[in-house]
Order: C-alpha cells, then structure tokens, then sequence
C-alpha cells in the first residue's frame, strides 16, 4: 500500500477542454519507448556501396575485436588467436547478458579467485533487470500510446482513439504519424465520436462531439431468461428450440430487439458517416448481429469502427457517457520519472483491482438466491442456556448469560476442592455440551443421557451374574484327574478311568477348569500326551467342548501328532461324537497317512535333483559369461550373449551376435563402440 | 544464380536442405518438386541425395557441413549413417557427434575454411568440427544472437547476416571470416537468414517469399552473377589480407 501511495495519481485532460488540450500538444514527440524498429529494408545501392567500400579499403576498423576492446591486430595469427582465447569467449558471454567486458586483467584475476569461470554466473555487478528494456516492454503491448512534450509532461490516450488495431503507424522519423494522429485530435470535426454497446437485450448508443451529447438512445428488451437466454438462442439455432411459453417470448422479444436497435442505427447513417470514429462493444454473435447486420450503415472492413479496449458494465446513457470520458480524456503525467514508476507498476498488477473495488465486493450482500448445491456458512447462532444436569441431582437450570465463563469459574473451584463429586459431573457434562454442536443441544442431551444410565445398569448386572452364581463345586476326583495329566502320570490316569465307581465318567471328563474352561481332553491335549488324549476319548470326554479362549481340544493343541491323533480317532468311532463343531478337519486311517507320507518323501527326492541340475546349469553359464564374445560364437551350443540365456526359435540378432531378447540386445549393443562411426 | 524454391508450401528451404560445393542434401518428403528442381539446377555438378536425421525431414537444422565433411548428431540411427555414406562422394568424412546441443545446423555456421560457433559448444565437438570439416573455429555471437547457424547464410565467396547486425559487427565478422558480409533478410523480411535458404560458391536457394530485393542483394553479395561487374570478383580476398599484413 505505501508503494501505491508512492505512485502520483496522473491529472486528466480531456480532449474537449481545448485550451488545456493545446497547451499539452505544444511540443509533442513520440518518446523512444514507443518507437519500434520495423523491418530493416535493404537497398541493392547501399549494399554494392558497401560491398564496394570493402573491396577498396578493406573494413575499415574490422581487424579488432569490439567486445574485449582489443585491437587493431597487426597480424592474422593474432588475431584468430584472441579469438580463441577463453577471455573472448567469457567476455562475449558477458555480453549477452548485458554485462560489461572485463579487460583482460580483471579476468585473469577473476580466474584466480574461482577457478572455472563460466560467463553465465550470476554475480550481479549492474543489478539484472534492466529499466530501459522493462519500459520499452511494457510500452510496446501497452494498449495506450505514450507522448511526450517540451514541459517534460508525458501523456498517454487508448490507441483506439488514434488509430484502427490493424492499420499499424510506422514510427519511422521520431513517430511523425503519430503525432499527426494525436494533434489533429484537437480539431473539433475529429471529436465527433460515437459510443454503441449492446449486450444481454441493453441497447445503449450515443454520438458525441466534443464534450457534448449529440444524439443518444437506449433501449430493453427481454431476451435472457434469468441467464438462460443465451442457451436457448445457441439451441433455437440448433433445431430442438425449447417450446416453453416463457421461451417463445423470449425468442419473439429476440427478434423484436434485433429489429429495433437496426433500425435505430440505420436512421443514424447519417449522423454515424460524420463520425470520425465509432467505438463499440458488442460480444457474441447476437450483439455484433444487431450492429453489424442486414442493411446496417456500419462494417467491420471500416478502420473508424474500433472495439473498446477496456471492460464496461451493462449498456445503459450512464455507462456511454462513462466510457466516452475515459477515452476522451489524456492522462498527464508531470515528469518521466513519476511515469515510469506508475507504468511498471500497472504492467505488474493489473490496474483494475483497486483496494476500494475489492472491499466493495466484500462488503456486498450476498445474493438473494440460495444455491443449495453448494455448502454455505454455517450461522453464528447464540448457545443455548438451559441445559440438564446429571442423574444425581435431577433438571438443573443454569440462568448465566456467558455459560463458558461460569464452567471456568467453577472448574477453577473444583480444583481447589470446593465441590462434591456431583457438582464436578455437573462441569464436565456442560463442558461437553457446549461444545456440541447448537442445534443438537437442547433436544437430544437428556435422551442420550437416559442411554448412558441403562448401559451403566446392563454392565452392572453382568458383573453380578458370576457371583451370584457363585463357583460350582468341582469334585475331589475330577481334581485328582487334572493333577495327573499335569503330572504325565498315564498309568495312574488309566487305572483311574478303568476303575471309575459310578456312571459320571462323561460328565467328569467334560467337567471344565472354572479358571480357563479346559477340560481333561483340552488339558491332555495341550500338554501333548498322545495317550491320554485317547483314553479321554474313549472314555467319553467330548471334544466339541470349547473352552474360554473359544478353542476345542483339537484347536488348542499345538502339536501336530496330537491333532493327527484326533482325525485317526475320529476316522476309528465315526460315530462316537457329533464332530461337526469339534473343528477336526476330518476323518484319516493309518494307510491314508503312510500313503501321504511316501508322497512327501517323493517330493523331496525331486526338489533335490532340481537344485542339482539348477546348480550345474549355474556353474556353466559363469563360465560361458566370461568367455569372450569371439569365443562365444564359435561355440556349438548358442545362448543369448548378454545373459546366458537360451535362445527363442528365431534369435534376436545383430551381426553375428544373438540375443534371448530386444532388452538384451540394447544393452550389448550400448556397451560396445559402434564401429560404424569409428 | 538464385533459384526460388518451395518445400510443401514452406519457404523455410534451409531447414530442408543443406548444400555444399560437393554434394546436396534433401530431406525426404511428400512431393518430389523440391528435390526436381536442386535436381535440375545441380546435378550436372555435385550429388543431389535424399536424407533424413532420426527419421526427421529438418536435415538442414540438424547436421552441419562443408565440402569435406558432414556432421551429424546422435540421435541419427545407423542405417541412416550408413545411407549417407554410400550416396556422398569417398572423400567427404561423415562423422557423428555427441552434442548437448543437437541441432548442429542452428548453432555452427560454416564454410570451406572457418566456421562460428556457438560460444557454449562442447571443447569435444569442437575438435571434431575442426578435424572433419577442415575449418578453423571461432566461438562468436551474431547481433547478440548466440545462434550463429540461424542467423548467418556463408558461402566462400560471402555471407548474409541478420538484419540487426552492426556496421561494426559487420566489420568484424567479416575480417574474421575473411569474407564480405551484409546485412539482410530473406523470405520477405525474416531475419532467419540460414533457415530461409541454401548457397554454395555459384548457386542459392530461397524461399518463395523472396522479393526480387532480397534476391538481387543476395545475388550480389554471394557472387552468384557472374556478369556483374564488380571490383570485388578477384581482388576482394588480396586486399584484405594485403590490409592487414
């Protein structure tokens, strides 16, 4: 913002006021930004005159270099050979970067300091850019022409006003047709100027001369259909016109605005042939038709009808008279300097987004249409002050304007011990619910409050199941059981179960451990006592039991003979238990085992010759890498060269060497020089 | 003489061509009326061949070359080297280059004795340029252009350069290459001298563009016409060099 400040504001003279107008064209030239060099046209004279001054005298001075400044040579070798020093070369490098020669002195000790000198290092010695060039940039595609008079004053105008976009001036001899441009400006007949736009069904024209208006006329049609209209105009033209009622008014007022705003400049053909320059607006098809169309008095081939070259707002008396002024009025600037600053500055930033236009925009309302589609800013809405207190204390109301402020307080009090355990329930909740979202708040608090309690309660319950029901009694027998599997004590067990008094044998054997719900079969076959885990079978313990960790004995058994042992049970007493939830994987007799054994013992024997034979083929293709590659093609059996592989049907192959594949063949051909080029 | 020329509706004839004193090449296209007429006006003196560089038609734009040698750069593929080999005559080296800069024919400018170059070309390529064309090399710039090949048209007898050169660029370059330069444009003012046509000691090509302007300086400059009398036929190379001794 200070840099804008720092930029002075140009004073504005206008076209009309004829005695400022005057006085700022005395003097006037083209200044040098604005001239550029047109094509250099060479004449047979000059060139046989120079052809000839080189024949005669020989070049004059050509004998010494101008870049390093040395010179004139007294000999050829000397002089090819300061050009092929590294000094000329750095210093031409110099050069094209828009710096300045070093003499030889400077460059040799440059060359101490830093050993590789490369003329594109960017050690700045004149700063980079440069102000002249920059200017000259920015003036040239400037959509303004610049002039400059014997006050020092520069002043600049649209180039519009001056001349057509495609009628280029030449500003050969310091601009002459420009200035004539600019100075005839002053005569009043060349300020009859007429401003038409047509946009969106707003017609808006008016011609005027000097600074006042002639003739003016606006007219409005309805032809947009809230934004639609110029979709329903490019589908009328594609043959599936809309037929709506809405659309054929559109479609009738269409027609009508075309007719009328012809008509309109078609009874100002007289006054437009006065003009000496129309200026319009007019984007898309349909405005440049009602301009441009059939019978009008204006054409696009006529170099006065020029398009504006800054955007306008909706056609309407205001805007023309807006648009007039800007064209017709010069911007004054009091020095080159103040120039210059101000031009850099509008080239780098475009000129139209000033900070007041921006906060104008801030500061607009936002439409009254509401598009859905999009998310919208959520609205700052007040938080809610009734609030529920927990379950303890029953409804609670709290009746403070800023609730965050007394959670502080309170929390602070909770810190130093002052509340109950009740009123502390009391902070946390409000805290949570005031971070809740607002709208939630007062409606869903208390029915989400009610869930908590009931699932507190559910919890409760469950943990009082188990000590209701208190441990079950786990007789003295069965204890001894377990003991004895944990000891491995196989006989003790079997004379245990031979000699079992009663008919409870089953249900002491699926008796589960209260700790972890293992039974004897889960015990034995944990421990991995084959055995036992076949005398529990037998005698009746159930392996479908699952214990705490969910596992059947089958599951919870680690070792694989046990599991064995389990299938060949169940392939022996099919019948015995219902195996489908014991998650044996199924029946197995010893056959099929020995079978399955020979079968691995088979693949072994297999694998093994594999390697043996992978081992050899190894060892071969080492040897047939290091061979070279003249060795290699005389041997009998071809493999690729590269890897050793062997070879497809038809080889890949260059001269005489040949490959597995294309990848191969790349990379042998990249290794070897080509002797092609040699 | 001049001869105006077309290649597929193109005046830029350089970039499709390359000619020297010994041999021409043309780049393989659509229409033979391109070829036809280097044919007609060459083919009693030098070989007219068709070429092309990795499967491109810029030919002029990527290879340099004098009467005794031709450079070319890597990306040409083997079989195109080794057609090149077979059509030029056995005395004509052909070489390929590795060249950071691959478009030999923007970046070196040459005739039979000395040759521009550009001033970042590889010290390798250098010496290549050196032994294959037979030429001395100066690392120099053309009106702040370091795309010498583009901006200068060099024959033994003269050169065109770009427009914008100084008179005492001009001067220069001129002492330097030890033949006259002029400033001056092509193909109705282009400024890519080199791109808009070919010359060799006793005939150019241009575009079609080329105004009857641009065809008579450059007849003048090259001494394509004989019959013109100028001092400059025969003393031009003694004086300079009797100037400077």
């Amino acid at each position: 913002m200070a840099n804008k400040t720092e930029v002075a504001k140009p004073h504005l003279v206008r076209v009309y006021e004829l005695d400022a107008f005057e006085r700022l064209l005395r003097g006037i030239r083209v200044p040098a930004c604005m001239i550029t060099e047109s094509h250099v046209v060479v004449d047979e004279q000059s060139v046989l005159k120079r052809l000839n001054a080189l024949t005669i005298g020989g070049p004059a001075d050509g004998n010494c270099c101008s870049c390093c400044g040395v010179g004139p040579f007294t000999t050829r070798a000397k002089q090819t050979a300061h050009y092929k020093e590294h000094w000329h070369t750095y210093n031409i490098k110099r050069k094209l970067f828009g710096k300045p020669a070093l003499t030889l002195g400077q460059f040799n000790s440059r060359q101490d300091d830093n050993s590789s000198v490369s003329g594109s290092d960017s050690e700045g010695d004149d700063g980079g850019t440069n102000p002249v060039s920059d200017l000259f940039a920015a003036a040239t595609r400037h959509c303004k022409a610049f002039f400059t008079n014997r006050y020092g004053q520069v002043f600049c105008v649209y180039r519009c006003i001056l001349h057509h976009k495609k009628e280029e001036l030449s500003t050969d001899g310091d601009g002459q047709n420009w200035v004539e441009r600019c100075t005839r400006l002053s005569i009043p007949g060349y300020q009859r100027w007429a401003v038409l736009m047509v946009s969106g069904g707003h017609f808006a024209g008016a011609i005027f001369s000097g600074g006042v208006v002639v003739l003016h006329k606006t007219h409005h049609s309805y032809v947009t259909r809230r934004g639609q209209g110029q979709a329903q105009y490019n589908r009328d033209h594609h043959g599936n016109a809309p037929r709506s009622a809405g659309a054929s008014l559109r479609r009738y007022n269409q027609a009508q605005f075309l007719e009328h705003v012809q008509e309109i400049i078609a009874s100002w053909a007289e006054d437009l042939k006065g003009c000496s320059c129309i200026l319009y607006r007019a984007v898309g098809s349909m405005n440049q038709a009602a301009l441009f169309g059939k019978n009008s008095p204006l054409s696009r081939d006529d170099f006065r009808v020029r398009a504006l070259p800054f955007p306008t707002k909706k056609p309407s008396f205001k805007e023309v008279k807006r648009v007039h002024e800007t064209l017709a009025s010069f911007e004054v600037y009091d020095s080159m300097e103040i120039f210059q600053k101000a031009l850099i500055a509008s080239s780098t930033k475009p000129a139209k987004q000033t900070g007041s236009d921006e906060s104008k925009k801030a500061q607009k309302s936002p439409s009254k249409t509401i598009n859905r589609a999009k998310s919208r800013e959520r609205p700052a809405r007040e938080l809610p002050t009734q609030l529920i207190s927990s379950e303890d204390e029953g409804p609670c109301f709290i009746d403070l304007d800023t609730p965050l402020d007394w959670i502080k307080t309170l929390s602070e009090q909770s810190r130093l011990g002052l509340l109950t355990n009740s009123r502390k329930d009391l902070i946390n909740d409000t805290a949570i619910a005031s971070c809740r979202s607002s709208e939630s708040q007062d409606d869903n608090l208390p029915e989400h409050k009610e869930q908590i309690r009931k699932k507190k309660n559910k919890k409760k319950a469950e943990e009082g199941r188990p000590t209701k029901k208190g441990q079950p009694k786990i007789p003295a027998s069965v204890q001894k059981m377990w003991t004895l599997i944990e000891d491995n004590d196989f006989t003790s067990l079997e004379t245990i179960i031979e000699t079992w008094e009663g008919d409870d044998l089953e249900a002491a054997c699926n008796t589960q451990d209260p700790s972890d719900g293992n039974t004897a079969l889960h015990k034995a076959a944990i421990a991995a006592k084959g055995e036992m885990v076949t005398q529990i079978l037998t005698a009746g313990g159930d392996p479908c039991v699952k214990n705490h960790l969910l596992q059947t004995p089958y599951a919870a058994s680690q070792d694989s003979d046990i599991r064995v042992l389990f299938r060949l049970f169940q392939g022996q007493y099919p019948d015995k238990y219902n195996y489908n939830k014991s998650q044996i994987p199924g029946p197995v007799t010893l056959e099929q085992l020995e079978q399955e054994k020979e079968k691995k013992a088979q693949q072994k024997k297999l694998k093994r010759q594999r390697n043996k034979v992978k081992q050899v083929e190894k060892i071969k293709t080492n040897k047939y890498l290091q061979l070279t590659d003249t060795q290699k093609v005389r041997l009998d059996e071809p493999r690729c060269f590269l890897c050793a592989h062997r070879l497809p049907k038809p080889p890949f192959e260059y001269d005489k060497y040949k490959f597995c594949s294309i990848r191969c063949l790349q990379n042998h051909r990249n290794v070897r020089p080509l002797h092609m080029s040699a | 003489m001049a001869v105006r020329v077309q290649f597929e509706n193109n005046n830029e004839v350089g970039v499709f061509s390359k000619l020297t004193n010994s041999y021409c090449m043309v780049a393989i296209g659509g229409s033979e009326n391109f070829y036809s007429v280097f044919e007609a006006e060459l083919s009693e003196a030098i070989p007219v061949v068709h070429v092309s560089i990795a499967g491109c038609r810029i030919i002029g734009r990527m290879t340099v070359a004098n009467k005794n040698g031709l450079l070319v750069p890597s990306s040409t593929t083997d079989t195109e080297l080794q057609h090149i080999r077979n059509s030029l005559p056995d005395n004509v080296k052909v070489q390929r280059v590795e060249e950071r800069l691959s478009a030999l024919g923007n970046v070196i400018a040459c005739n039979d004795y000395v040759a521009l170059v550009h001033p970042d070309l590889d010290r390798d390529t250098e010496e290549i340029l050196a032994d294959t064309l037979d030429v001395e090399v100066f690392r120099q710039t053309v009106a702040g252009n370091v795309l010498v090949g583009s901006y200068i048209a060099l024959s033994n007898r003269g050169g065109l350069v770009h427009p914008k050169t100084t008179i005492q660029d001009q001067d220069e370059l001129s002492s330097l290459l030890q033949v006259p330069l002029v400033a001056g444009t092509v193909n109705r003012g282009s400024e890519v001298v080199a791109a808009g046509m070919v010359v060799n000691d006793w005939c150019a090509f241009c575009g079609m563009d080329t105004t009857s302007t641009e065809i008579s300086v450059i007849e003048s400059v090259f001494k394509l016409n004989d019959a013109k009398p100028t001092a400059i036929t025969s003393t031009m190379r003694a004086s300079l060099i009797d100037s400077m001794s």
